[in-house]
């Protein structure tokens, strides 16, 4: 299979040089609104209402006001603390490993180009495909030293069974190497192809001046990709603060390891469905999608996706 | 390049290759081998094919053969948020390339928002509601969430706004054709290709999904095949031999290949779409 030769500009990096602008048909309303009306109204129900209903319901409860009740009692709960501090350790540890392995791999590939790259490209991406419980059943065999491949690497590390691997601080380290394998792979296939849509002019222009290839790819190179790099970072960010399934799955290897409350989505689950508190888990499932939000946003606003937009980019 | 970098940089690669594909060769292999080849023979050994057999039988005999039940449940989720969001997105991402209207800017932003949004981010929210119209538990509360699909408007829309000329529409026209009319006649069928990358990736996305069924569902006759595989794990003993009950065949050959089951749709979908994905169009941008 051939690499990709005239890449397409990427939405992100390049946008689409806004075209001489072009009017659009003054809308004929009834037509439009058939079109976007359906798309719309579940924009609204599975969108914007669940948010909507959830902030009611941190403040209302049987038709009367609470006041910030639920929200101080979430503030408050010993749990929080500990769900907060897991998920930061994840994020410190998982991110700037996901970001190494995803520049170092993808900058190495398109160092030299070639048939044997394609191949690489399908390796680290299949694991992509492997995802929710089944990526927490393959993970909690590679870490029992009986069955994993990995095993001589194991014993090195002292770990005699997956509940070794699973107990303590260690839960982190699994996370972190199951997230990577899983997220790594779609990041370098965008990456590289993003590097395949750089001016070739401008890197021959660097090999002419002399510099060597690790010069180019930190001084040409890296700037030139660097809203990917900010995509990666903050979209990963996002969805890290969100983890749920990696967690709740390897706890079913390694029974009483690791806590049902070990992320913060984990302890909004929990009070949903334990303690049947909608009120505190509305509280905490906001406060998180207030940070989803906010790194939304910023990814708009640091990558321009706007401005794939011809009309609206100015 | 000199030697000892073409070196280093091949032991890079290759160090790589081994840390993302053996996980993925040895789940391949485990149904072939029994569990006590497993855990005493060489890690990447390769059994034979009757145990794969014998593995899946093992796996129907659990709960008379509720696996398939698993199975049939998430074809029949998938393809119906598919099939909805399909109907829902391809429009919206036409009006919003081709027509200017009130609102267009709103729908535009909210819509780029809840894409880059986590999944699990809206989840107990829409539990919440979904609670409140007394809805949870019923196969609607996993189809209808999954059909809003705001990353496959974005791509319609790109797609669109890319590759459909205006003269085009102006043409139809000028022929005396409706707005509903050109969209359905002319902008669908040149769309094709984008529409199956759409759908491809919505497909991904719903037969992956845990989080929201999971909250949702709770009667396991209705799980999908991502949240049965983990119900069958904790009453099993699978990977645990400290819990479940040992009467039941199944041990670790029948839970990798039930994972295996689990992702094979997609590991053939990735083969197949590699060559679309490789088009650097932020292809990841839906992943959670």
């Amino acid at each position: 299979m051939k690499t990709l030769t005239t890449p397409r500009p990427s939405a992100a990096a390049a946008p689409v040089p806004a075209t001489p602008r072009r009017r659009r048909r003054p809308a004929r309303t009834a037509a439009v609104w058939i079109l976007v009306g359906p798309y719309t109204a579940f924009l609204v129900v599975f969108g914007l209402a669940p948010a909507g209903y959830a902030l009611w319901t941190s403040f209302v409860d049987n038709g009367s006001f609470t006041g910030g009740r639920d929200w101080a009692t979430v503030f408050e709960d010993y749990r929080l603390g500990d769900a907060a501090a897991n998920v930061a350790t994840y994020l410190l540890l998982w991110l700037p490993i996901l970001l190494l392995t995803v520049l170092s791999l993808a900058f190495t590939l398109h160092a030299r180009p070639g048939r044997t790259t394609s191949a690489l490209q399908l390796v680290y991406y299949l694991p992509g495909a492997v995802t929710g419980s089944a990526a927490a059943l393959l993970w909690l065999f590679m870490v029992s030293p009986d069955s994993s491949p990995f095993s001589p690497l194991l014993k090195l590390m002292d770990i005699q069974s997956a509940t070794d691997a699973l107990s303590g601080g260690s839960v982190i380290a699994v996370l972190t190497v199951m997230g990577v394998a899983v997220h790594a792979g779609g990041w370098i296939v965008v990456l590289y192809g993003a590097l395949n849509a750089l001016p070739k002019d401008v890197l021959e222009a660097a090999q002419v001046d002399g510099a060597s290839a690790w010069r180019t790819m930190w001084h040409v190179k890296l700037p030139m990709v660097r809203t990917y790099v900010a995509f990666v970072l903050i979209s990963s960010f996002a969805s890290g603060s969100q983890v749920f399934v990696e967690p709740t799955v390897l706890s079913t290897g390694a029974p009483g390891q690791i806590s049902p409350t070990w992320s913060l989505n984990q302890l909004a689950y929990t009070y949903a469905t334990q303690d049947g508190d909608f009120g505190k888990a509305a509280a905490l499932s906001l406060a998180m999608l207030a940070v989803g939000v906010l790194a939304a946003w910023i990814v708009i606003t640091r990558t321009r996706m706007y401005a794939t937009d011809s009309s609206d980019s100015r | 390049m000199t030697a000892l970098s073409r070196g280093a940089r091949a032991l890079f690669l290759l160090g790589a290759a081994v840390f993302f594909g053996l996980p993925l060769l040895w789940l391949l292999l485990a149904p072939t081998r029994t569990a006590d080849d497993l855990t005493t023979g060489s890690p990447l050994g390769f059994g034979s094919l009757g145990n794969v057999g014998d593995a899946w039988s093992h796996l129907m005999s659990y709960n008379d053969g509720q696996i398939t039940l698993w199975i049939g449940n998430s074809i029949i989720y998938a393809a119906a948020s598919v099939a909805v969001s399909l109907l829902l997105c391809v429009p919206a991402g036409y009006a919003l390339a081709k027509h200017d209207f009130a609102g267009r800017r709103a729908l535009l932003t909210l819509s780029i928002v809840t894409m880059i949004l986590p999944p699990a981010a809206l989840v107990l929210p829409l539990y919440l509601e979904m609670s409140a119209l007394n809805l949870t538990g019923t196969v609607w509360s996993v189809i209808l969430p999954l059909s809003f699909y705001p990353f496959g408007v974005y791509l319609a829309f790109l797609h669109f706004q890319a590759n459909l000329p205006d003269s085009l529409l102006d043409a139809g026209r000028v022929d005396g054709a409706s707005e509903l009319r050109l969209f359905w006649s002319v902008a669908v069928p040149l769309a094709r290709p984008a529409i199956a990358l759409i759908a491809f990736f919505g497909f991904v996305r719903c037969w992956t999904d845990f989080f929201l069924p999971f909250v949702m569902l709770s009667d396991d006759r209705t799980f999908t095949l991502q949240l049965g595989l983990m119900s069958l794990l904790q009453s099993t003993g699978a990977v645990n031999n400290s819990s479940g009950f040992a009467d039941l065949d199944i041990h670790q050959p029948e839970a990798a290949l039930a994972g295996l089951v689990a992702c094979a749709p997609l590991l053939i979908g990735f083969v197949l779409a590699q060559r679309f994905l490789r088009t650097g169009l932020l292809a990841g941008a839906e992943k959670g």
